[in-house]
């Protein structure tokens, strides 16, 4: 038999389910792309003046695909640009306010509204580049500050090419107070304003203060106008409309828009109304569609309307119904740029995160009817990617949520949501309030109200912003500047004119390793390029932070976040109330395991000389096999249960997690804090580092966040799992741990992922013991949780790339094998039999 | 390549070699996150040595009670290491790779300590009671969250009885949930050192007729059922085990026919009481032809196809009718694969 034949007609995909005529309209229409009539790509609007700027690059610092096309992107938005006539005093205005007002006039009086058929809620268009209102001088002042020799943009590339990483003060990662935004309206919203701003004195009034308040004044009368703008519309179209039905929800529609975002939500459909005009202006103010805006409790806020309304008549499909318009519209975020890449536009989940279910005050769960609603809703949507779920479970989860958890992820390739864990996560949000000193803030009684940014970046709501992606810094680095004593091992290149660059004394001079005499000194000295690395991630990022905080107001967004409004300074220059930037460690365990490796090989069982070591690096490995494969092979690692390699792992973290808290950003006082999320940089960097002493050669991928390298967990998921915990922090004594007994060094979390063979989840036998899994994981793992299930597509890979998956177990029902040991014929049939589901 | 035939007939000379150490024991493989051994998650420890000779042995490198050297294609790098450091000339390279010459391999070690890539690799290794049990525990916390466990498996660990009671024991006072796979071939005092120990047992029906136990298994099934109703009885009399879970191995050409599967039934109902708790039948599997292979051993199952859906369904109705409580009836395994029809 063709099984890849079979494989290709009988793979099971998911499908979605119990959809509405409409929503199956609606969501069919959107997957129709670029077949499209009507779509939401990014427009652009300019002054007119010659100086004119949109596109924004440093939001896209910590994007390396990017790097090559931001000359010509700044250019083509110039010159797409349609110009807004300006207000007469304009240029007379501070740049927050000229901002606020530019955004406003083009969201309201030049984005055109519409209605998609059927569609029940308002708000289509929002990606667009805007003006950013520069004046002649102060285009070239940041320019300069951009584009000088000692500018941003050439230290990015100075630490992309060389293999640090990257970092960039980026939008979004945030939840804006939208609780509240629905709570008081925004008529609230700008009352308060109004007060802070009639608290300055007159003279205060006339500063920069003055000036952002006023700006932020502008801002909130954004959604009202636009709300009204959408309701004449709706008008319009009902008065043209000849089923009945459809009038009726037009007029609605309408009805809903008089009241709110204005006016505080009173019912189910004006709160959804509400809260996405409110989302959708974040990510038109921003000119960043998605990612990262996330919305933090959805079940939690939206909660009293959906009881509201459900009392009141609405039936429990409707509102279903309403939510699952809201979730179409969350996708047209991928519009922006639909014309590049070869999925128009749709690259990976951008991230509008919501957080579902979860620990409330006294431990107390706080799953509800929503939650299982918008797990409904979830389900009969999928496949979907936006907007991104979360789960958080913790000890109290009930039964009942598991059950329907498990349930999705059994019928799903790979879960369709992210899990957070309660316990692990809070413990990190406690060490931050600790270290920060902002106990106030964050302490015992409100660190259940945290939440998720973009997939699993914990940070508070409505008052913090943590910048979650901002600083992603390869770990590694540090272990190949202590090989060297400060110096690259191998020349960088860049990348688009191939020039090899000359190798310099970068990091502290610590000496040559061949002269050291115990794995001690090599700590010494690897502690000081930590350091060292650490330094130089947080001196671009000042580069960047300085300029954005400088140059690129969002008085809309700074409305949403709590302090701004009381400090009278926008969010982008540390009005938050809690401000953090986040240092994301990557390539976690290449580090640790090239350590181990460096200690086993040369100090433990003396299988070569340092000058061996770092001549096999240089070469790559090449003619170095054996040397490698004992690297590969025999050096302990990272992700095995194994206490001692754990230990290494721990001692890394400390070391590099107090490294970060000693910074914080000059411009804007943000206090650095750690995190291990990697995107997908630790793909691209594979090919950009040296070889590493874990048996790696250059070119090949590094580890992945807080996972085990590939392949190398071979005793299974839960020791894999507990490796995590461990190098966390594990646990303390009752009531010694940051949270309970739980310690966690990365208040940002930790992004995991392990991948499960499919007969784990096989019958309702088997689906209890994975109940007992996650609670398992609940206890001894990290901050969230992303499975992955084993399909043919994997193997498939493993059969052509046997050397990346030596340890990739296949079970069939409860018969384990390592895929790569049996036969092809036998391989070809289990590939077979994973794609027509029979485990 | 030289290869060591499996035949049922030669029993048993060296197999019976059993290891009465207290303080270590020759360990195959520790399974975390196990599914199939038991309720809950478990931890399974495979013991190495097996007092039977099935001919459609799934794990045929727990056989031997002796570590044994096995070398995987996929994992060597070719460097001849290992060729090098035998001394006894053992190892030789060619076109299908390293071949081991059985009859001169000591089991020294040697080739295996160097290799770089733990192509050539010793299966199984002595464990001392402290280690096993610290390595053993390390899932607690989902043993405890699942009501699983440790099982103990092989091999047969009843053929290092005091080592395994030792074990059990301990486990038992750590508070762990502890069950017995045992082929139940082993002396009654044996198995009785156990069972105070043990809070389930696992324990194979292959087949009901002496004889073509004889021919299949090496041995006679008669001290098998005779320690079965000897367990049963024990377990009404004591609190545990409390549990007893019957497996029978459905083997096209062996065990695969009616009248076995009634009549084990038949045993099950008449001579077992209400002990049994689950009846397991277990689909014959292939996937361990390749282990075969590289323990140069020639499986005489290696082309048999698998059973088909229906197959085991029939089988499972004869179980169900065969006078046992139907509800203790269970089957799983692979079975021939049906497109389109899951």
């Amino acid at each position: 038999m063709d099984t890849s034949a079979a494989w290709k007609a009988q793979y099971p995909i998911k499908e979605p389910g119990n959809l509405s005529p409409r929503i199956e309209w609606l969501r069919n229409y959107y997957f129709r792309g670029l077949e499209r009539p009507w779509n939401n790509e990014f427009t652009s609007w300019g002054t007119g003046e010659p100086w004119d700027v949109q596109y924004d690059e440093t939001t896209f610092y910590i994007v390396p695909e990017t790097y090559a096309f931001f000359s010509t992107l700044r250019a083509s938005f110039i010159q797409a640009a349609q110009p807004v006539e300006l207000h007469e005093d304009f240029w007379s205005w501070s740049l927050p306010e000229r901002k606020a007002w530019f955004i406003k006039e083009v969201m309201v009086n030049h984005l055109p509204q519409e209605i998609l058929p059927g569609d029940l809620i308002a708000g289509a268009r929002f990606n667009i580049q805007a003006s950013k209102c520069w004046t002649r001088e102060e285009t070239a002042q940041r320019d300069k500050l951009m584009y000088g020799r000692k500018g941003a943009r050439s230290k990015l590339k100075w630490f992309y090419n060389r293999g640090y990483g990257n970092a960039g003060a980026t939008s979004g990662h945030i939840i804006p107070g939208y609780e509240k935004a629905l709570r008081i309206g925004w008529k609230g919203i700008h009352a308060n304003l109004q007060a802070a701003f009639d608290a300055l004195t007159q003279k205060e009034q006339k500063t920069r203060k003055g000036a952002q308040i006023r700006a932020m004044m502008t801002a909130a009368t954004m959604p009202r106008e636009l709300a009204a703008k959408y309701a004449s519309l709706c008008r319009d179209m009902a008065e043209k409309e000849d089923n009945p039905e459809r009038k009726t929800e037009l007029y609605n529609i309408a009805g809903n828009l008089d009241r709110v975002p204005w006016e505080p939500a009173t019912t189910f459909w004006e709160a959804v109304q509400a809260l996405w005009l409110t989302h959708m202006l974040v990510m038109s103010d921003e000119n960043y569609p998605g990612p990262g805006v996330s919305f933090g409790r959805m079940d939690q806020y939206l909660l009293p309307y959906w009881e509201h309304s459900l009392s009141s008549g609405m039936d429990r499909e409707s509102g279903k119904e309403i939510l699952k318009c809201f979730w179409v519209h969350a996708n047209y975020a991928y519009d922006a740029l639909i014309r590049m890449g070869d999925n128009q536009g749709i690259t990976a989940g951008y991230g509008q995160l919501i957080n579902i279910s979860g620990m409330g005050k006294d431990g107390r769960d706080m799953t509800n009817d929503l939650t299982y609603a918008i797990l409904e809703v979830i389900d009969e949507m999928s496949p979907i990617l936006e907007p991104k779920p979360n789960v958080r479970l913790h000890r109290g989860s009930p039964d009942q949520l598991l059950d329907r958890v498990v349930d999705m992820i059994s019928t799903s390739q790979g879960s369709p949501f992210l899990l957070n864990f309660d316990e692990r996560s809070m413990a990190g949000m406690m060490r931050e309030a600790k270290r920060a000193g902002c106990e106030n803030l964050i302490n015992k009684d409100n660190v259940h109200d945290y939440a998720s940014v973009g997939c699993l970046e914990n940070t508070m709501v409505g008052n913090d912003r943590s910048g979650t992606v901002d600083n992603n810094l390869n770990l590694l680095k540090a272990v190949e500047l202590t090989l060297t004593g400060g110096k690259d091992l191998i020349p960088a290149v860049d990348p688009i004119t191939g020039k090899q660059e000359k190798i310099g004394q970068d990091g502290p001079a610590t000496g040559d390793p061949a002269t050291f005499k115990s794995w001690g000194e090599f700590w010494e000295a690897y502690s000081r390029q930590t350091a060292y690395i650490i330094s130089k991630c947080v001196d671009l990022y000042e580069a960047t932070e300085s300029v954005r905080a400088r140059y690129c107001p969002t008085p809309y967004l700074s409305c949403l976040v709590k302090g701004c409004a009381e400090n009278g300074l926008d969010v982008t220059q540390g009005g938050a109330e809690l401000n953090f930037t986040t240092l994301e460690g990557v390539t976690f365990a290449t580090t640790v395991d090239s350590l181990l490796a460096i200690k086993y090989l040369v100090f433990d069982k003396k299988e070569c000389s340092m000058e061996e070591l770092v001549r096999a690096l240089r070469d790559n490995w090449t003619g170095h096999e054996v040397l490698q494969a004992k690297a590969k092979n025999r050096a302990p690692k990272y992700g095995r249960d194994d206490d001692a390699a754990d230990d290494m792992g721990m001692k890394a973290m400390d070391l590099w997690t107090d490294e970060a808290w000693k910074h914080k950003t000059l411009s804007t006082n943000r206090q650095f804090r750690p995190g291990m999320l990697s995107w997908n940089y630790w793909i691209g960097s594979g090919y950009i580092m040296a070889a590493s002493a874990d048996g790696r050669p250059k070119g090949q991928f590094l580890s992945n966040a807080i996972c085990p390298s590939n392949g190398t967990d071979t005793n299974g998921p839960t020791a894999n799992i507990n490796s995590v915990g461990k190098v966390l922090g594990g646990k303390a004594g009752k009531g010694n741990g940051d949270w309970g007994e739980y310690l966690n060094s990365l208040p940002n979390g930790s992004s995991h992922t392990i991948t499960l063979n499919p007969s784990l989840l096989r019958d309702p036998e088997h689906r209890e013991k994975f109940k007992a899994f996650l609670r398992g994981y609940t206890e001894n793992g990290g901050t969230s949780l992303q499975i992955n299930i084993l399909d043919a597509g994997m193997l498939k890979d493993a059969q052509s790339h046997p050397e990346d998956y030596r340890t990739l177990l296949v079970r069939i029902t409860g018969y384990n094998a390592y895929f790569t040991t049996i036969g092809r014929e036998l391989q070809d049939e289990i590939i077979a039999r994973e794609s027509h589901g029979c485990y | 390549m030289r290869s060591l035939p499996v035949k049922a007939t030669d029993v048993i000379k060296t197999g019976m070699a059993k290891n009465n150490s207290s303080s270590a024991a020759t360990i195959l493989e520790i399974q975390r996150l196990s599914t199939e051994d038991g309720p809950g998650i478990r931890t399974t420890i495979f013991f190495k040595g097996c007092p039977l000779r099935c001919t459609w042995c799934q794990n045929p490198e727990s056989i031997s009670i002796r570590p044994q050297l096995q070398w995987t294609e996929t994992a060597c790098i070719g460097c001849g290491t290992c060729i090098d450091v035998c001394p006894e000339n053992a190892l030789t390279s060619g076109a299908e790779g390293i071949t081991i010459d059985r009859h001169l391999c000591t089991s020294c070690e040697m080739c295996s300590r160097e290799c770089p890539s733990a192509a050539m690799k010793m299966l199984g290794r002595a464990w001392n009671l402290e280690e096993l049990i610290a390595e053993a525990i390390k899932d607690r916390v989902y043993f405890e969250k699942s009501g699983g466990g440790i099982t103990l498996s092989g091999g047969d660990p009843a053929m290092q009885a005091n080592f395994a009671a030792l074990l059990l024991k301990s486990l038992k006072e750590e508070g762990i949930h502890t069950a017995l796979d045992t082929s139940g071939q082993c002396a009654q005092d044996v198995l009785g050192a156990l069972l105070p120990h043990v809070d389930m047992v696992l324990y194979d029906i292959k087949e009901i007729d002496p004889d073509r136990h004889r021919e299949f298994t090496g041995v006679s099934n008669e001290k098998i059922l005779d320690n079965l109703v000897y367990l049963c009885r024990y377990m009404e009399t004591h609190e545990t085990p409390a549990d007893l879970w019957i497996r029978t191995p459905v083997i096209p050409g062996a065990t695969a026919y009616e009248e076995n599967i009634r009549g084990i039934g038949r045993f099950i109902a008449s001579r077992l009481g209400n002990s049994v708790s689950r009846w397991e039948l277990c689909s014959f599997n292939n996937l361990c032809s390749s282990k075969y292979e590289r323990l140069d051993m020639d499986w005489p199952f290696k082309d048999r196809p698998l059973m088909s859906r229906e197959c085991m369904e029939n089988f499972a109705g004869c179980a169900r009718g065969s006078g046992v409580d139907p509800d203790i009836v269970h089957w799983s395994g692979p079975t021939k694969m049906e497109v389109g029809n899951k």
